[in-house]
């Protein structure tokens, strides 16, 4: 690969100028590995494909191909594959998502930024990176920790600032550490700025500190709301945090810091550790408190919990909880040990389309099933946005919510875009039905691609209602795209 | 599911009780500020000193406070509470006697965790925890006596169904009522074949099945555009925009029964900005959108109860950032013709140290004098039919406080 990613780079340097924009680095992207292959086998059988089902969950479904790529080395090798993502050539994917220039901004820099733009770039790359990275376990936990550490760019500075988070925050940490994860969240500027840590301080006596950020940290973000901990609990991290903040302004914008004049100095207890009066102006009192709730046996629970759902049921099996909060615990947060033992686990396995798709998930594994070729542009945005998952415009700390109840009320908005994109109708975004029925074996009755989407052979409701809308259909073509559009829309592909 | 009558007659019909011999019940809607909006600085109890005294930089200023331009003051209700100048477009609702204010309400939550306070609230049930399913309204749907819901019953206008309403026989969100349509030509094709794939007892085959009936429903609203009632004008917000797609449905006579709609931002721990400012554009876009609907809908006001409520309100003492932190008691707004407007109820605890709630060791919030229950069980049961409300909030034995008319 090296050799034909330097060639990339030397013809891009020209081409790129004559090409001007997208299209080059999509032609680029996909001659690289993005586009469609030229056959691929898709699964057969009455019950879901082990596999497909795998990469329904650890990736965000499978692409045309993938499962019998995944199937050749085994799923055990393509989690450790996947865990370690930094090994995984990603070209790809890279000529589409990082030529967006802000994503490599300094938050001081991202200032300069209209926050339109800056939103609509990071909100592009999510989706690209979540359709064309081969780092697809990354991918899934970034969004996993975006929602867990939440932040709304509708709110002041986080618009511009949500990027560097995004970037050094949770893609940094997203497969390392959690005590690693929790820090930077809690000193990065976005969140100092969303949860009003920039302003919780005590200057003078009868200061009361802002609690917003040290509530959420400990009821969403570790412990968990029934973690065990107090109203006064919360009270005393809001005065151990104290002078922590950020500026707008000056050569150190963008920068946390940490100002001893705004700080609490009195003696503190959290969690009933007492954390004495410091002799270092209390800059310490974070780590201090990081690590008595990072730490905490609620906290591995509580996260445990968390994983499971996302990886395997919205009423996860309590056995497979406790073995993850196990790891946590014992490998003090390693997110790559906790992924393991849940990825690994025979539940995990049984629990086939236990799920619901969320609307981002249901938007990007259209995408990858048919091969698409998209810019993630306007009109995908403005699809999730409709079906009320924007990415990173939930307003409230506790992010989207994972369970399937909340979202029942989409479907609506899912059928019209599963008909749209395999109709070519989504703007900026590319279909080619009859490349992947060839690349399937299809024999035109669209049994070949109903078994590559749903992960086996259709039911046989399923092939009486496909079998409706072709002969419905006027000419071959729409009949294609409404049947297409019709797998798209059916319970089980809403399902993982 | 029920068969949607296929006339406006025949839903009237049905709605008017010819068939099941139920009366006809008040279309509820529920607006819900998200983020524990601040009761203090809506309905201001003028008088207090300790208001004013706990409140240096955000306290509004009295009715008759000679050194402050009149339009920044409170609006005076009754001697002892006013309203917020932000809120002026609902002052002629209060004295006309359609608004009533409920003061010192909340639930019982003592966490004051946003999450937990909307979730306790929403479903209804004893902060002890209790095993029934679903949000209130959901379960006001399935126990009120009368003919089953339709598929428009329920809605709520954004983008998901929240929790008050889960659980509800039908429950649909929409965005706007335009929207509602499978897409493009392909749309008569796909239907059939989308139902006989949502003939599953499963939560999508359920989900599906309630979606192809609003559409086939809304599908016989469309191509009328909506003239609102007596030249009312909408906010050009979301949420405006959303309680005129509620007037609509009230007025289309779909047999809507239940309506929810959001309004955030309520969460002022930072610059909260109660004459100019976040809280101040939130109050005025609350108040345009109610005083719209109730313009909109004049004629039909003696069938539409509007409830607004909040999660909790927020800490008495303002606290260094110009804002103020979660508290407990807050205040509930009631609009309709059936409502005993004009009038603040409630039980009022006073500011006074003595008599705040207890926040951790400390006295600082609200007290929780009302238990928002006791305000919609009695909207439920004298406007909405419910005659069985121990399975609309278990646990909970309901104290009518008089916010409706007899």
């Amino acid at each position: 690969m090296t050799a034909t990613r330097r060639q990339v780079v030397a013809a891009s340097a020209g081409a790129a100028v004559l090409a001007g924009c997208d299209g080059f680095w999509r032609w680029a992207s996909n001659g690289l590995g993005a586009g469609l292959p030229d056959s691929f086998t898709p699964p057969a059988g009455p019950e879901t494909d082990p596999v497909h089902h795998a990469l329904s969950r650890m990736a965000f479904g499978p692409r045309p191909g993938d499962v019998e790529r995944v199937r050749s080395i085994g799923v055990p090798a393509y989690v450790e594959e996947q865990l370690a993502p930094e090994a995984l050539d990603d070209v790809p994917c890279d000529l589409r998502a990082r030529r967006f220039e802000s994503l490599h901004m300094s938050a001081g820099n991202m200032q300069e930024w209209k926050r339109e733009v800056a939103w609509r770039e990071l909100a592009r790359a999510t989706v690209l990176r979540a359709v064309y990275s081969s780092r697809q376990l990354l991918e899934v936990m970034v969004e996993f920790w975006t929602d867990h550490f939440n932040i709304d760019t509708a709110k002041a500075e986080c618009s511009v600032w949500k990027t560097p988070d995004d970037r050094d925050v949770i893609r940094r940490h997203a497969l390392g550490r959690f005590p690693d994860l929790v820090r930077a969240s809690a000193l990065s500027p976005a969140m100092l700025v969303y949860l009003d840590g920039r302003d919780n301080k005590k200057t003078k006596p009868e200061d009361k500190p802002n609690e917003n950020y040290a509530r959420e940290l400990l009821e969403l973000h570790t412990l968990g709301v029934h973690g065990g901990y107090s109203q006064r609990d919360v009270m005393e991290v809001a005065r151990c945090l104290t002078g922590w903040t950020v500026d707008t302004k000056g050569w150190k914008r963008g920068k946390p810091r940490f100002s001893k004049w705004r700080h609490d100095r009195g003696p503190k207890a959290v969690l009933g550790v007492e954390i004495p009066a410091s002799e270092d102006h209390g800059e310490r009192d974070l780590d201090r408190v990081l690590e008595i709730v990072t730490s905490h046996a609620s906290t591995a629970r509580f996260l445990a919990g968390k994983l499971c759902r996302r990886f395997v049921a919205d009423e996860p099996p309590p056995a497979l909880v406790a073995r993850a909060a196990g790891t946590f615990s014992r490998t003090g947060g390693d997110i790559r040990a906790v992924l393991r033992t849940i990825l690994l686990s025979e539940e995990s396995a049984a629990a086939r389309g236990a799920r619901l798709k969320r609307p981002f998930r249901f938007v990007v594994s259209a995408l990858r099933g048919l091969g698409a070729d998209t810019d993630a542009g306007g009109p995908v945005l403005a699809a999730l946005e409709r079906m009320g998952q924007a990415p990173f415009q939930y307003p409230t700390p506790d992010g989207y919510p994972d369970e399937a109840a909340p979202w029942l009320g989409t479907l609506l908005w899912r059928w019209n875009f599963a008909v749209a994109l395999a109709s070519g109708r989504v703007g900026g975004t590319k279909v080619d039905l009859s490349a992947l029925a060839r690349a399937a074996g299809d024999r035109g009755d669209l049994g070949a691609i109903a078994r590559h989407l749903l992960g086996r052979d259709p039911s046989a409701v399923e092939t009486r209602a496909l079998g409706q809308v072709l002969a419905k259909a006027p000419d071959e073509r729409t009949g294609r795209a409404e049947g297409v559009g019709l797998l798209l829309a059916t319970p089980a592909f809403q399902r993982f | 599911m029920p068969t949607v009558p296929s006339t406006r007659r025949a839903f009237l019909r049905m709605l008017l009780g010819e068939a099941g011999g139920a009366p006809r019940r008040d279309v509820l809607v529920v607006v819900y500020l998200r983020g524990g909006a601040d009761g203090l600085t809506l309905v201001p109890p003028h008088v207090e000193a300790e208001y004013h005294r706990q409140r240096p930089q955000l306290a509004l200023a009295r009715p008759d406070h000679a050194s402050v331009t009149a339009t920044d003051r409170v609006r005076d209700l009754d001697g002892r509470f006013g309203l917020a100048p932000a809120l002026d477009p609902i002052l002629p609702l209060y004295r006309e006697g359609l608004l009533g204010v409920v003061h010192a309400v909340g639930s019982e939550d003592q966490t004051r965790s946003h999450f937990e306070a909307q979730d306790l609230m929403e479903h209804g049930v004893p902060a002890a925890g209790g095993g029934t399913g679903g949000g209130w309204l959901g379960r006001h749907l399935r126990a009120r006596p009368g003919p089953q819901p339709t598929a428009l019953s329920a809605v709520a206008i954004g983008p998901s169904v929240p929790e008050a309403l889960r659980g509800a026989p039908a429950a649909s969100a929409v965005e706007s009522l335009d929207d509602y349509r499978v897409a493009g030509e392909s749309g008569a094709r796909l239907l059939p074949a989308l139902a006989l794939l949502h003939e599953g007892g499963d939560p999508i085959g359920a989900a599906g099945r309630e979606t192809i009936e609003v559409v086939k429903t809304v599908e016989r609203l469309r191509g009328e555009k909506y003239v609102p009632g007596n030249g009312a004008t909408y906010p050009g917000t979301a949420y405006a925009r959303a309680l005129q797609e509620i007037a609509r449905l009230i007025r289309a006579d779909v047999g809507l029964e239940a309506a929810c709609v959001d309004i955030g931002g309520w969460d002022t721990h930072f610059f909260q900005g109660n004459l100019t400012g976040a809280m101040s554009g939130r109050m005025a876009e609350l108040a345009g959108g109610v005083a719209a609907f109730a313009k909109d809908l004049t004629d039909r006001m003696d069938r539409v109860t509007l409830v607004a409520m909040t999660e909790f309100g927020r800490r008495v003492a303002e606290n260094s950032s110009f804002g103020t932190d979660h508290g407990r008691a807050s205040v509930m707004f009631l609009l309709g013709g059936a409502i005993a407007g004009g009038k603040v109820h409630g039980t009022w605890p006073g500011l006074s140290p003595d008599r705040l709630a207890d926040r951790g060791g400390e006295p600082g919030d609200l007290a929780v004098t009302t238990d928002y229950r006791d305000v919609l069980s009695e909207v439920l049961a004298r406007r909405c039919g419910q005659e069985r409300l121990a399975a609309v909030f278990p646990g909970h034995e309901a104290k009518f406080i008089g916010v409706t008319r007899g």
